[in-house]
Order: C-alpha cells, then structure tokens, then sequence
C-alpha cells in the first residue's frame, strides 16, 4: 500500500472502517483466499468496493453473528482466511461463545472485524454501543485483539491481521474524518507497542481513538509543566510487557481507552504492574460502570470525560495528589 | 494553472478518467466514483487547494457542479 499524504488523509475521511475495507480490498487482489462476511451490514462495513471487485467472496449471513463466527470456522478450516464484520458489540458479546469455541478452543483462522467501539455507533443507543467487548474477549485464550490509533493503523493491522496465522479481534473505533495520528509511513508488529513521544512525569498508554485525544491532552499537561511520554498500545493482546516496564521511571502511569475501566487495557496494564515490587501509581481513564444517557459521539466522549481536555484535568489532579 | 483546471485536474488523478469527461460527473456515475473513490477525490482537492474539508461537505458532493458551489465556500474562486 503506498502510504503518502493524500492516501492518508483519504483514510481518514474513510474513517477506521472505510479504512479496513481499502486494505481488504486491496490485498485481495492478491491473495484470493480472503473472504469477507457480513452481518447485513456489507456497506456500513466498509465492503462496497469489495463487493464489487469479489462478489463471489463476500457472504451475508443476515443478522445473524452466531452463525457467522461458525461459516467462518469452516471456511478456516479449509484453506480461506475469512473476514468477518460486524458491530464490536454484537460480535464480541452476542456470539462470545462462538468466538469461545472456535477462536479461542480450536484457534481457527479467524479475523473478527468489530466496528463501532465505544460510542462511534452514537445516537443508535446503548444496545450498539461497545464498551465490554475487550474485557469479554480478553479473557478468552489464544485472540490476539488490536485497537488501531488511527487510519494508517487501521489499514496495517487489518494487513498485519492477515498475515497473522491465528485468530485475531480487530476493534474499530471513531467515525468518519478521523484524526490523523501518524502522518507518515512506520512500522506496526503485532504486540509492539509505539512511543510516540518521550517524558519523565508521567506516561500515558491510550489505544484505540483515545491515543489521538492523549496526545492533545500530553499538550496540556506540559504547558502545566509535567513531562509526559505517551505510547500507542495498538496490541491489547498479548500486551506489550517491556513497554509497560520501560514506563517504571515515571511517577504516574495513566492508561486511557474508550472501553469500560473494568478488563480493558487499564486492567491489562494493572495486571502486568500486579507482579512487580515497585511500581508507579496508576490512574485508569475509561468508561466509568454505568449506563448514562446515549448521543451522539462527542456528546458520549463528553459525558464520559474522554475529550482531550477532560482526560487532562483528571491526569493532572492524580498528578497534583501523589507529588 | 487556474482553479477551474486544479480542480479538473483532481478528478483526473483521483478517478483516473479523462479531463474531457468530468463535466457530467456525480458521485457513484461511473465505478471509479463510488465510496472510496469519493474519499481519494476529497483528499486530492484538500491538497491541491490546501483546504480542510468539513465532513457536511464532504457527504454533500454530489457532482463535478455541486463541488464547485461547495469550494467557493472555501474560498477558491471558478
């Protein structure tokens, strides 16, 4: 994929699963074992130009996300790497035990392609919402989960996903005209987290569409006059452990995603911090475990207090209390 | 090179047709124009008149006509 100016600007129009359906699209011109199924969602999915280009590759299964992940594991089974989309949600917790059983148990060839993390799904309301879907799926063995930062990542995990032999949760977030966070081409590994820029004070890991509002909010915070390093943890699973240690300098390490604070990446991180003698503080940014009033996208990262400026006051009080 | 041509000019890279045709150009007329195309458009005339389009425009160009009404928003004189 040549990655330059205008391609990733038109990625982010796309938004993260415009962005997916580019990079499907284009490596299956290629590679003719990829198959894309749908949920009776194949536009909303990003899939137009896929269909066009391979309708005898792409199967509605209707809305039926049980049946998909089980079409999916026979596909797997014989030879074809199947693709298969719907919303965060509906995937990672209505067919959980789908995903259980021939992602985790029998490790087939899947890659699930959950759209709508967090509040993208905006005013269809909580029951679109995906605020569980790491946690429910974390705790499932052998899914490797990756929360792109932004466009360019999308298209690259949705790649590195591909390449991947094994089953693979892919979770999008934001919406269309997505904020830029890499403006030029680098280099994504699975389970190898990135820096993205380096400070004493404090280190903030985010993923998914938070690592952008990170950023905004690290401009804040050094305008107070707190240092701060923050990474993109673009692999939820396996976490990256070595980026989490090579943070045991700073004073606080915060972690920030648009998921519930309870088993998402906070927890992660918790858990790799649970093991060490010495360790940082460490205040969790998330969706706080209650069910507020659904709208709009901005208006849910608002009343969550996941804006860049939100984020940062709540940095700063931890902050302000453990010096 | 005037306006009229970047413009032009745009639609030729992004859509790969000829600068001959884009006169009665819509959004999804011909393949090349569907969904991503459109986006690949967006972001080639963001670039050739270093502008920052606003999402309500970007859903409302419809036509080769329609985005020229929508660029003088932006300032970018036909």
């Amino acid at each position: 994929m040549k990655v330059e100016r205008t391609s990733i600007r038109m990625l982010s129009i796309l938004g993260q699963r415009g962005a997916f359906g580019y990079a499907l699209t284009e490596k299956a011109k290629e590679n003719d074992r990829i198959i894309a199924l749908t949920a009776d969602l194949c536009t909303t999915s990003g899939l137009d130009r896929f269909k066009s280009a391979y309708p005898e590759r792409v199967v509605n299964v209707g809305i039926a996300e049980q049946n998909m992940i089980g079409i999916a594991a026979g596909m797997s089974t014989l030879g074809y790497i199947p693709f298969a989309t719907t919303f965060a949600n509906f995937a990672c917790l209505r067919a959980c035990e789908q995903m259980r059983h021939f992602m985790g148990y029998m490790q087939e060839n899947i890659k699930i392609v959950g759209f709508g993390g967090g509040f993208a799904m905006g005013m269809f309301g909580i029951t679109h919402y995906a605020i569980e879907d790491i946690a429910a799926i974390r705790s499932i063995s052998n899914i490797v989960i990756l929360s792109p930062s932004d466009c360019l990542e999308t298209a690259k995990a949705t790649i590195a996903a591909l390449q991947f032999k094994g089953p693979v949760y892919l979770r999008l977030t934001g919406v269309m005209n997505h904020p830029i966070v890499y403006k030029e081409d680098y280099e994504f590994r699975i389970g190898k987290a990135i820096l993205l820029k380096e400070g004493r004070d404090i280190a903030i890991i985010a993923t998914g569409g938070m690592v952008h509002q990170s950023l905004q909010a690290m401009k804040y915070l050094e305008e107070q006059g707190a240092s701060c390093k923050v990474v993109n943890m673009h692999t939820i699973k396996p976490i990256d452990k070595e980026a989490i240690c090579d943070s045991l300098d700073s004073k606080l390490i915060v972690t920030v995603e648009e998921h519930s604070i309870v088993g998402g990446l906070g927890s992660s991180v918790a858990e790799v911090l649970s093991e060490l003698k010495v360790k940082p503080p460490h205040l969790a940014i998330g969706v706080s475990s209650e069910y507020k009033r659904a709208g709009s996208y901005e208006f849910m990262l608002e009343q969550y207090a996941l804006t860049a400026d939100r984020i940062a006051i709540k940095i700063l009080d931890k902050y302000k209390e453990i010096l | 090179m005037t306006n009229l041509e970047k413009y032009t000019n745009a639609f030729v890279e992004a859509l790969n047709v000829k600068a001959s045709e884009v006169e009665d150009l819509a959004y999804q007329s011909i393949s090349e124009w569907d969904s991503v195309g459109h986006m690949a458009l967006m972001a080639t005339l963001e670039e050739v008149f270093d502008i920052m389009l606003d999402t309500e425009d970007v859903l409302a160009f419809s036509s080769f006509k329609k985005g020229k009404e929508i660029l003088t928003k932006y300032n970018v004189k036909f």
